[in-house]
């Protein structure tokens, strides 16, 4: 039993009298402790297979499963529960809250889970315990995406999202970046599925799902993912 | 050129794209410039459309702009005197009077004024504000609303604005008294209502004026003809309209200077008006009075021509009883005589009867001694007859012996021997004297023999011794002489010696005497025989006679006895008959006696009559005398009329009116502020919200060569475009909108016509709200995009630098700091970190509050008027007030009934007294002067404290408590002190006044009012005070009520009963013109908020879309979503509510402090629940408005969260 497991999902968007498929029978599975990278190119339904499997969005037809449990037959508010106790989700550009430090942009995730992990516990293992009142804007962009990735990871979840997050920094900050994703998938078996369309990343995965218009083309599985820190591109 | 223009519609069309884009955002900007513009512009407007609805209606009915009043009145003289007065148009004549009236159960002052009924029927109305006529003389013209003109001296027209007491065509008014006697000014008491009307005179139906009746307030108006007035009732008023005026508009400086210049003239000329008016009326009324003097002379004359009539009537009475009295008393002495005569009849009749009885005896007696004496005069006789003849022999022997005749009687022979025995006697005593003469001789001779022989010795010696011949001669001469008589003495010797001898000689021859004597003596003897003879013969005759003259007597006595005998019957009888008649005439003295006391009677009840009616005569005329004199002393003191020039600016309603048309002005200075603040607010955010959306647009049109002011012009442009459309929509609808509603409103109150919709705009108002809304909206748009079109493209085009967190004040407490969520937090931080958005949205959202607070304040401010007046001050419900005239008993009466128809609890007596109060004669207040009977007693009715601090302000009998709004409108306080003036019926300051220490100012809301202690009220007035004025608490039934006042109306000194509740109701239907404004506030503070909390509420959302996606991709619910967004905003409402409040406070007092009138104080306290309302009406707007902005938060996509920073 996968963890994840995306059956013959479709997104379909309507614009007007146009039909787009973003997503057209997308199935593929992901075991849990897994390092996933879905990758492909610009339009392949990576970022809406992301969606989806974030409770963004809804898919049209298909089932999504997580950990058992049929997100894809959620209702709004279940998804927003979903979102809340299951979903860590990194942003590309990390959105963090402006107005709050370090410490209290992890504080609003934790806040409002069940099982969270201590904040400041949560920045020290990101590396970040000296700037933990720190306004984001006094943070560069690494640190900033490692509170994102923190606020991410203080709310204890089954599986955590990453959109394109080494995609707003330069090459250096974003290895350590995917290096730190690797670490905390590898230390504390948390499945980490990684969004992007660098194609580097498969290197570090332990299962990388090729997607090419709205389809997984196909998925390799790493029987020896390489350390991020070793990964150039 | 082409591309020129090419790339200028290219431009344009991003404009109106970017509008369309964003509509919610351009009609903000419109909204509250509309919202701006339309208040200021629309309040600003209020008030000369006001002015300008009552120019119109007073130009159209042809109102008065002078109005002269003289406390004389005017004649037609008077009339055309005025009429020549430079600048004078027209002059009307009028007679008016203020008066009581009774009208249903009511009783109230109404004025009452003569029409020209034939011109005003004649008059043709156009329009509500118009009523033309032929005749340019009709000043003041009237509308009929309903019913007819009245025709008959008894018929009226009433006031159609306003519903008093029911009164409608067909009802009846009484007219009970007047400021003057109405019989000197009407002719009818009665009137029958045959139309309603509404007079351009009385635009204020609050009051029709002032005056000294009742309660001070002219509460209806009535037009009569001119018939209804007495005939010789002179105008009261005098209409003026001004040359000119009626161009320029009532009440502005130019018709002011206008009509100023005349009433200057008028005055000028008013001394010698009041002078020739003086004249005549003190010549009209001399002419009066020596008419009535004449008359009361005549009366007097006949009075006491009657009264003297009557007096001689009673003193011939009284004569008559005098004499009859005389006459009684006479009969009475008669009636007395006749007794006591009687009585000595009686007597005398017993004593004759006695008498008559002893004479019988006395008789018997003298018959016995008769027949003594008749035996011893027969013995006497014999006697005499012997003693007789014995005599007789002894006479004859006696005569023997004297020689003489027997018949010599003895006279003769005792003379015979009596002169024989005196001649003897004689020559005895002549011889003797001879001899002694003889003897002397002798003895005298011889002495003068020795004295010649001794001289003749001497002559001898002398001769011897002498030689001288010659006297030797002489010597011897003189002895030869001496020698001759010594001889012839000697001779003489011895012949008186011879003669001597011889008569002794023949005394010696002389018979002797004795003889003689014995024979005298025998005669003596007889004689005395003789005398006892002739005794004894006397008492003999003399015996006889006594004897027979007893007999006599005798026989008389017994003739007498049987006269006596005779009369003595006689008398018996008579005096039966006297008896008899005394006993009628007793009878007959009683019966007089009795008429006469009748008589007495009858004259005395006469007399008390005629004293009583010459006293009442007296009396009448004394008092006809004094009140002649009284009148030629007022005639007297009739000085030279005031003549008052009084125009527009007195009069009562029509400055009301103007008044309250300024107030709005006023209000629409400051209300609109706000508007516009909070418009440069919402500009400046929105802008610069726009102006960072487009961040890169401007970059990039920078980077294509377009100008920074090209640029700027869009912005300006847009902004421009949304307050041009706010401006003319807001400008357009409110201009209308609002001065509708405000003058509806006054409606209420005025009877002034609405002059449209549409309604007067004035160009500089709308240039001017226009002009402040646009260019405030442009200049905080030109102050949000000139930063950013600074910056170079370059920077441009990069993502604005988030701006960056800060630290806050709150952190620093750090217990408080840790506890609050992140959200908590955030929002904290949020608030401070816009400093644009907290600015517009607390001004705005306190902008709101205050207006509502204001709107609410002004409500309580009103109406407590009435509920701070009525309840808190004043505990009683009714007033009863007594005419001037009623005296210490009718008040009595009144109290008493009060008191026995148990529906009055408690009463409270005071003196309520008109007056004026200031600190100067020339600037007063209208006050009403309360002196309590009882100090103590006046709390029951009236409750005197402080305002603040509700202590009791203390009032005994030296105390003088003055009410606030008097106080604060002269400055004064306790201890300063106050005058207070006496006042005409024109309401002008008269006399000097009095000045009285104030000792404290009490709360009050209506009216102004100086309470007055008994002692104090002492050095007003020396009159006691009459305290004629009832204050009372009623059950609340309205049927009682409506029987006491029925009850109390039929006193007949009873001018005034007002039960507070009507005074209530009034006052509420007056008040509920500010419910309206109150109702435009709450929604122009409704408008207000929704404009700024939806722009914020906008502006934040766009904001941090990029926020709100991402927190929901992290979990967050929707109401969690809603709770970290609308917080923010809530929090700043809240602020803004707080500030509000503080900002609402001064609003609401502004308003509250310039809406309110010289007459009442407004409560000066907003309600604690006012505060409540206003504060939670601004959150329900918030709540309100985030409701509605929630589905913008839904549409948030989370997808946003993944987009890259624009």
């Amino acid at each position: 039993m996968a963890f994840v497991e995306f059956r013959d999902v479709c997104k379909v968007y309507r614009m007007g009298d146009v039909e787009v498929r973003a997503v057209d029978g997308m199935s593929f599975s992901i075991g849990q402790g897994e390092l996933v990278v879905i990758v492909g190119p610009s339009g392949a339904g990576k970022t809406t297979v992301l969606n989806m499997l974030g409770g963004m969005d809804a898919a049209t037809s298909g089932t999504i499963e997580l950990d058992g449990r049929e997100v894809s037959a959620l209702g709004e508010a279940e998804l927003t529960q979903y979102r809340r106790h299951d979903i860590g989700f990194v942003f590309q550009f990390y959105n963090l809250v402006q107005n709050l430090t370090a410490l209290e942009n992890v504080e609003l995730a934790s806040q409002i889970c069940e099982h969270p992990l201590a904040a400041d516990k949560t920045l020290e293992q990101v590396g970040l315990a000296h700037r933990m009142d720190n306004f984001p804007a006094q943070l560069s962009g690494g640190e900033q995406q490692r509170v994102a990735i923190a606020r991410a990871l203080a709310k204890n979840p089954k599986l955590l999202l990453c959109d394109e997050p080494t995609g707003a920094l330069d090459y250096k900050t974003g290895k350590q970046i995917l290096k730190l994703l690797q670490d905390t998938c590898r230390s504390t078996g948390r499945t980490v599925a990684i969004v992007t369309h660098n194609l580097a990343f498969t290197q570090i995965a332990d299962r990388v799902i090729h997607v090419r218009e709205g389809r997984a083309d196909h998925v390799e599985l790493n029987a020896h993912p390489a350390d991020a820190s070793t990964v150039e591109w | 050129m082409r591309a020129g223009r090419a790339r200028g519609s290219a431009f344009f069309k991003t404009i109106v794209r970017s509008i369309g884009g964003s509509l919610g955002r351009f009609c903000a900007i419109m909204g509250i410039v509309a919202l701006g513009c339309g208040f200021y512009a629309g309040l600003q407007m209020c008030g000369p459309d006001m002015r300008l609805a009552a120019d119109v209606l007073y130009d159209g009915t042809n109102l008065y702009d002078i109005r002269l009043a003289s406390t004389l009145g005017f004649t037609d003289k008077d009339v055309a005197r005025v009429s020549e007065v430079e600048g004078v148009e027209v002059v009307m004549p009028a007679a008016s009077c203020d008066v009581m009236v009774r009208m249903g159960s009511e009783q109230l002052a109404m004025r009452m004024s003569s029409l020209d009924v034939d011109v005003a029927r004649a008059s043709e109305e156009q329009g509500a504000s118009a009523v033309a006529s032929s005749d340019e003389g009709y000043v003041n013209r009237v509308f009929l609303r309903e019913g007819r003109w009245p025709r008959a001296p008894d018929e009226c027209v009433l006031c159609a604005d306003k519903d008093v007491a029911g009164m409608g065509v067909g009802d009846t008014i009484e007219v009970l008294y007047g400021t003057t006697e109405l019989d000197d000014v009407l002719k009818e008491r009665m009137f029958r209502v045959v139309g309603l009307v509404s007079s351009p005179n009385y635009p204020y139906t609050g009051s029709f004026g002032s005056t000294t009746l009742g309660s001070g307030t002219i509460g209806e108006y009535a037009y009569v003809s001119p018939e209804a007035f007495v005939d010789d009732a002179p105008f009261t008023e005098l209409f003026v309209r001004v040359d000119g005026a009626v161009s320029l508009e009532s009440g502005s400086d130019e018709y002011e200077a206008v009509v100023d210049e005349v009433r200057a003239r008028l005055e000028g000329q008013g001394d010698s008006f009041a002078q020739s008016r003086l004249q005549d009326v003190r010549a009209d009324a001399q002419e009066e009075l020596d008419e009535a003097t004449r008359k009361y002379q005549k009366e007097k004359r006949k009075a006491n021509k009657e009264l003297a009539d009557a007096q001689e009537e009673l003193d011939e009475a009284k004569g008559e009883l005098e004499d009859a009295k005389a006459k009684l008393e006479e009969a009475k002495t008669e009636l007395e005589d006749g007794e006591s005569e009687l009585g000595d009849g009686e007597r005398a009749y017993a004593e004759g009867a006695d008498q008559l009885a002893s004479s019988k005896d006395e008789l018997d007696a003298a018959q016995q001694v008769l027949d003594e004496s008749y035996d011893q005069i027969q013995q006497s006789r014999l006697e005499l007859e012997d003693g007789e003849s014995e005599w007789q022999v002894g006479k004859q022997e006696l005569l023997d012996q004297l020689g003489l005749d027997a018949g010599t009687s003895l006279e003769a022979a005792r003379t015979h021997v009596e002169d024989m025995l005196e001649e003897l006697r004689d020559g005895t005593a002549q011889l003797t004297e001879g001899i002694q003469r003889a003897q002397a001789g002798i003895e005298e001779a011889q002495a003068g023999i020795e004295a010649l022989k001794g001289a003749v010795a001497a002559l001898d010696a002398q001769l011897a011794q002498t030689a001288d011949p010659a006297l030797a001669a002489e010597l011897g001469a003189r002895r030869a002489g001496m020698q001759s008589q010594l001889g012839a003495v000697e001779a003489g010797l011895a012949q008186a010696q011879a003669t001597k001898e011889q008569l002794e000689r023949q005394l010696s021859a002389l018979p002797d005497p004795s003889e003689l004597e014995q024979a005298l003596e025998g005669i003596d003897r007889l004689e005395e025989t003789r005398v006892t003879l002739d005794e004894g013969a006397r008492k003999l005759a003399q015996g006889e006679d006594e004897y027979a003259a007893g007999v006599a007597q005798y026989e008389d006595g017994v003739d007498r006895y049987n006269d006596g005998e005779a009369e003595l019957e006689e008398s018996a009888s008579k005096l039966e008959d006297a008896r008899a008649e005394l006993a009628k005439g007793r009878a007959e003295y009683e019966d007089g006696q009795a008429e006469y006391e009748d008589g007495l009677r009858e004259y005395e009840d006469g007399r008390a009559e005629y004293e009583q009616s010459r006293k009442k005569a007296q009396k009448e005329l004394a008092d006809a005398k004094r009140e002649l004199d009284d009148a030629q002393a007022d005639i007297d003191a009739i000085e030279a009329p005031d003549i008052y020039v009084l125009d527009r600016s007195q009069h009562e309603g029509v400055m009301a009116h103007n008044a309250d048309s300024h107030r709005m002005n006023s209000i629409a200075d400051v209300f609109p502020f706000i508007f516009f603040l909070v418009a440069a607010l919402v500009s400046l955010t929105t802008m610069t919200r726009m102006v960072d959306d487009d961040r890169i647009e401007i970059g990039t049109y920078k980077a294509l060569g377009y100008s920074t002011a090209r640029i700027a012009s869009k912005y300006l442009l847009y902004a421009g475009a949304a307050s041009v459309v706010g401006a003319v929509v807001g400008i357009a609808v409110l201009c209308q909108a609002l001065p509708y509603i405000v003058m509806s409103s006054y409606g209420i109150i005025y009877t002034v016509p609405l002059q449209g919709p549409p309604f007067a705009v004035d160009a500089v108002v709308v240039l001017l709200s226009g002009g402040l809304g646009v260019g405030v909206t442009l200049l905080a748009t030109w102050a949000a995009v000139v930063a950013s079109l600074r910056e170079t493209p370059a920077t441009l085009m990069l993502p604005r630098a988030p701006a960056s967190g800060k630290r806050i004040l709150l952190e620093r407490v750090g217990p408080v700091w840790r506890r609050l969520s992140f959200s908590w937090k955030v929002t904290c931080r949020n608030l401070f970190r816009y400093k644009r958005r907290l600015a517009m949205t607390v001004i705005g959202i306190s902008g709101c509050t205050a207006l509502l607070l204001t709107g609410f304040g002004l409500h309580d401010a009103i109406w407590d008027i009435i509920d701070g007046q009525y309840g808190p001050v004043y505990h009683f419900d009714t007033t009863v007030g007594l005419k001037d005239e009623a005296t210490e008993d009718d008040v009595q009466k009144v109290v008493a009934y009060l008191e026995q128809t148990g529906a009055v609890d408690n009463l409270v007596r005071i003196q309520s007294q008109n007056m004026q109060a200031g600190t100067a004669p020339d600037d007063t207040m209208a006050v009403s002067v309360r002196v309590p009977r009882s100090a103590d007693e006046l709390e029951r009715m009236v409750t005197l404290r402080d305002r603040l601090t509700k202590e009791p302000v203390p009032f005994d009998d030296e105390a003088v408590v003055v009410t606030e709004k008097l106080c604060s409108m002269y400055g004064l306080a306790a201890g300063d002190k106050i005058v207070l003036y006496e006042q005409d019926a024109i309401g002008n300051v008269s006399g000097k006044g009095a000045e009285l220490r104030i000792t404290g100012v009490a709360e009050n809301y209506v009216a102004h009012i100086v309470y007055v202690g008994k002692n104090a009220w002492k050095t007003v007035d020396d009159d006691e005070p009459v305290f004629s004025t009832i204050f009372a608490r009623t059950q609340e039934d309205e049927a009682v009520r409506a029987g006491i006042a029925d009850a109390l109306h039929d006193f007949g000194d009873v001018s005034t009963v007002a039960f507070i509740d009507e005074t209530i109701g009034m006052y509420r239907n007056m008040l509920s013109v500010v419910d309206l404004v109150v109702v435009v506030l709450i929604v122009s503070a409704g408008l207000l908020a929704f404009i700024v909390l939806y722009n914020l509420t906008n502006i934040n959302i766009g904001e941090r879309v990029r926020e709100i996606a991402s927190l929901k991709v992290l979990g967050f619910t929707k109401r969690e979503v809603y709770a970290y967004i609308f917080r923010e905003i809530a929090l700043l409402s809240v602020l803004g509510d707080v500030l509000g409040m503080v900002l609402g406070s001064f609003l609401a007092t502004f308003v509250v402090t310039t809406a309110e009138v010289d007459y009442v104080m407004f409560g000066r306290q907003i309600h604690p629940l006012s505060y409540v309302y206003a504060f939670a009406l601004t959150l329900a707007f918030t709540a309100l408005i985030l409701l509605l902005m929630r589905g913008k938060l839904d549409k948030v996509d989370m997808v946003e969260s993944l987009k890259s920073v624009d």
